[in-house]
């Protein structure tokens, strides 16, 4: 392993290829709103500005050994502030995809060989049958212990289904009952929907990783597996991304998609709308203060302000109006948390917290007591950060607010609940 | 993979989100016009929070204008091509006027525009003449004018900003200014970046670590100011939090970008103006504009896909070299999103003057488009393009507002000229 070395990139030269057409780095002003902006911005003596300066001046050595970009979560919040819109991102991936595998990030790549290990491109390496058996599993449960879901349907590989659902793998993994309200949610609304045996998994550690034919031969099972069954959505589950992972590859790799790729957030909204999730505030007695946290993958770097405003939406119904808070910035002006770009599963914990610091601050500001969020990455980081600088909220997901509002939350299902909810009964509106 | 192209419809649309297309938003959303606003706000980030009408004057040699209005008259007779010319002062005080309480309306409080110029603190130790401040600022403007007892605090670590600077400038003719540098609190990163600071400080708990720090500088010190980072979102709080704190009153000066100021405005068109009804398309340039026999048509896209605007009325402020509203090449200067004719030096020999810093200006600052007394672009016939179009800001010709310390000027008084003759189109 000592024996590897890191190749030499000419990062001049491809960030010229890089480059959208009309842009040009000669624009760049060297103004530092990229890395102001940056929550990584100081992290191995680097940062966005410096990046691209060490990049003209041909300092191609130093930028492709430096760790910094395993600490770049990729985020793209440099190229939103830009006025040139130059995408120092681009370059990162590249950068990361030029690092032997044996010296990038153990964890990052241990992610994306699990997810090629199996029909299931879980992250986690949990096997089609493994997964079917959970989902059966938890279901008989439920089914037995719940009489309001005793008719409850987990469908799997049911062609012509409209949604194909996703799943992380944490929840089938590490936490089954987080799958529950759910299914709760496709239950009261009548959707027509289906998991897969096959490519049901949401993460996909090989972009993180730079490795562009590991990250094509993931996104290709999944689009296989929904090609397959014939169904006319994917439908991305609170998961950030995931989403992003599969829209830009479909674009990317010039795949053949015969469905839409939607997020759960907009469906959400959707039915709320519509009055089949009749769910409102009433439980919120306490005004307990709610913040959401925007997911990059989502917002920024792929629906924009759209899903922001149905993420707001909902949560505003979920929490009342005057019990919702906005951190600053928000939206596709958010910060990273520092969960994103695999962060999380790269060992660096010191360096992550210390980019987390900037998201802490957001989020102390607002003083609220939840955080909700639609993104695993998020919700771990967020949580980490919480405990290490001494906060005292709680991050959530969207599923466990909605089923808890309409008073159908079971009592396994409360594990992100802060001790103020968790044992909160509230009557069932359904 | 299925994508749908999104579609938004309009009464005006504008283009470009500096100065000019915020204002003239402003101003279409005052009059009950349906507004759409596209464009990146890398300008608006560039800002200091200092709104000049008109700072220093050409006629005297660029030198420093006590009465904005009144050099504005004199435009009118000195140099009836300038932009600001044809536009009476009662209607550049009402746009400043309205311009400034709609920020306000939004967080960042701002002074009224009065009758003489305020004079203004840089982060070099210099002054300007400007119209309206932001209330952050106010105090600076009167700690100077009073000549009071004032301490000027800086950050190590924050470049841009040097108290020292600023003391050494200005000792002479203010005695009681003095300057201190601390360590900011809690903080580890070699450079502090400002937006880094202000955002921390949002957070009370910070807020009184900062202010420990402060306090055993005090001394008999009057007034406190700083570079600008009390807080990004309403800094009027967070400075009066931090007042309550210290027990002095406080100031920002702003700094060099990139500058809370500027990042707060960005930020402030962003989360307000879709709340105030905008169609608020961020980060985005328009690519194409066709006029159709019904509708103007505007094309641009983001990361999600095309996007298409329909719009009855359309208000080009695209800016400068800068912000992509002209382009210098080899042979000429063009204007980019409409090919318009742009007016110019007549070879690229003549842009600049020998000296750069040279007080009469360069001839290149002067090029841009032309339009008639309703702020229509003129095609090269001299006649206008379409009946529906209509330009503001610093992309209009016979002006040079670096010099004449006029940007915002321009920006905020053309908008609204533009959008008075958008909205007679629109009958409304």
């Amino acid at each position: 392993m000592s024996e590897s070395k890191i190749p030499i990139i000419n990062f001049k030269e491809l960030a010229h290829s890089l480059l959208p057409e009309g842009a040009s780095f000669d624009a760049c002003l060297t103004c530092g709103l990229c890395s102001s902006g940056c929550p990584a911005a100081g992290l191995e003596n680097m940062d966005p500005r410096k990046f691209i300066r060490m990049a003209m001046i041909g300092m191609n050595e130093e930028l492709s050994t430096t760790p910094w970009v395993w600490m770049c979560t990729q985020c793209r919040r440099c190229r939103h502030v830009c006025p040139m819109n130059i995408d120092i991102s681009l370059l990162v991936h590249h950068a990361r995809g030029n690092w032997p595998k044996e010296l990038k990030p153990s964890g990052i790549v241990r992610s994306c060989e699990l997810a090629r290990s199996t029909g299931s491109t879980s992250a986690m390496g949990l096997p089609p049958e493994d997964f079917v058996f959970v989902v059966e599993d938890v279901l008989a449960e439920v089914q037995e212990t719940q009489p309001r879901f005793r008719n409850m349907q987990a469908p799997m590989d049911r062609k012509g289904a409209f949604f194909f659902v996703n799943q992380n793998s944490r929840e089938p993994m590490s936490e089954p009952d987080e799958m529950v309200p759910l299914w709760k949610i496709f239950d009261l609304v009548g959707a027509d929907w289906t998991y897969s045996s096959k490519g049901w998994a949401a993460e996909n550690f090989c972009m993180f990783s730079g490795d562009e034919s590991a990250w094509y031969e993931v996104i290709r099972r999944r689009v296989d597996a929904v090609n397959d069954l014939g169904c006319r959505v994917w439908l991305n589950t609170e998961c950030g991304h995931s989403y992003y992972t599969m829209w830009n590859a479909v674009n990317r790799f010039g795949l053949e998609a015969n469905f839409s790729i939607s997020n759960l957030i907009t469906y959400y909204a959707q039915w709320i709308r519509e009055g089949k999730l009749p769910v409102n505030s009433d439980w919120n007695s306490m005004n307990l203060k709610f913040t959401v946290q925007d997911p990059c993958m989502i917002v920024r770097k792929a629906y924009g302000e759209s899903v922001a405003d149905d993420m707001r939406y909902v949560a505003r119904k979920l929490v009342g109006e005057d019990n919702f808070v906005d951190m600053q910035p928000n939206r596709s002006a958010n910060y990273c948390c520092g969960g994103g770009g695999g962060f999380l599963q790269a060992g660096m914990t010191e360096q992550r917290r210390f980019y987390g610091k900037r998201k802490f601050d957001q989020i102390a500001a607002t003083a609220a007591d939840y955080v909700l969020t639609p993104c695993h990455n998020c919700h771990s980081q967020m949580e980490d950060i919480g405990h290490h600088y001494g906060g005292s909220y709680h991050v959530i997901h969207f599923w466990t607010l909605i089923c808890l509002s309409l008073g159908i939350l079971g009592e396994n299902e409360r594990t992100y609940l802060g001790p103020d909810l968790a044992g909160l009964e509230v009557p069932c509106r359904v | 993979m299925n994508q749908e192209e999104r579609h938004f419809e309009a009464e005006m649309a504008v283009v470009g989100t500096g100065i000019a297309g915020v204002a003239a938003s402003i101003f279409a959303l005052n009059r009950g016009i349906k507004v759409s606003l596209t464009g990146n706000t890398g300008a608006l980030a560039y800002t200091t929070g200092y709104l000049d009408l008109l700072g220093s004057f050409e006629k005297q040699g660029f030198s420093h204008v006590t009465d904005p209005w009144q050099a504005v008259r004199e435009l009118a007779t000195d140099d009836p091509r300038h932009p600001l010319a044809g536009i009476g002062a009662e209607q550049i005080q009402t746009a400043f006027t309205d311009y400034v309480s709609f920020i306000g309306d939004c967080g960042i409080a701002y002074s009224l525009p009065g009758r003489q110029n305020l004079t203004a603190l840089s982060p070099v130790g210099t002054v300007k003449k400007t119209l309206c401040v932001p209330r952050t600022m106010l105090a600076g403007v009167n700690a100077y004018a009073q000549k009071s007892r004032c301490l000027i605090v800086d950050f190590r670590g924050l470049r841009g900003f040097s108290g020292a600077q600023i003391v050494a400038n200005m000792a002479g003719d203010w005695p009681g200014l003095r300057h201190e540098r601390i360590a900011v609190p809690d903080m580890l990163q070699k450079e502090i970046y400002p937006e880094v600071l202000a955002r921390s400080l949002e957070v009370p708990r910070y807020r009184e670590t900062f202010a420990e720090a402060v306090k055993p500088l005090v001394g008999d010190a009057e007034v406190i100011g700083m570079p600008a980072v009390f807080g990004m979102h309403e800094p009027d709080k967070t400075m009066a939090a931090l007042e309550r704190l210290i027990g002095v009153p406080l100031f920002e000066i702003p700094t060099m970008p990139p500058s809370v100021p500027g990042i707060r405005m960005r930020e402030l068109v962003e989360q307000y103006f879709p709340h105030k009804g905008v169609i608020l398309i961020p980060q985005q340039k328009v690519t194409s504009i066709d006029f159709d026999r019904d509708v103007a048509v505007l094309n641009t896209a983001d990361n999600y896909g095309p996007i298409r605007i329909s719009a009855q009325t359309v208000v080009l402020a695209t800016g400068r070299f800068i912000s992509g509203g002209l382009e210098a090449h080899m042979d000429g200067i063009t204007e980019t999103l409409l090919d318009l004719p742009v007016t110019q030096p007549d070879s690229r020999d003549l842009w600049y003057q020998k000296h750069y810093m040279g007080k009469t200006g360069h001839q290149v600052h002067k090029a841009g488009i032309e339009v008639d007394r309703w702020f229509r672009p003129l095609d090269r016939a001299g006649r206008p393009v379409d009946e529906r179009l209509f330009a503001a800001g610093i992309v209009l010709a016979h002006q040079d507002w670096i010099r004449s310390r006029s940007g915002a000027g321009i920006a905020i008084a053309t908008a609204w000229k533009a959008v008075e003759s958008a909205a007679a189109v629109l009958g409304k």
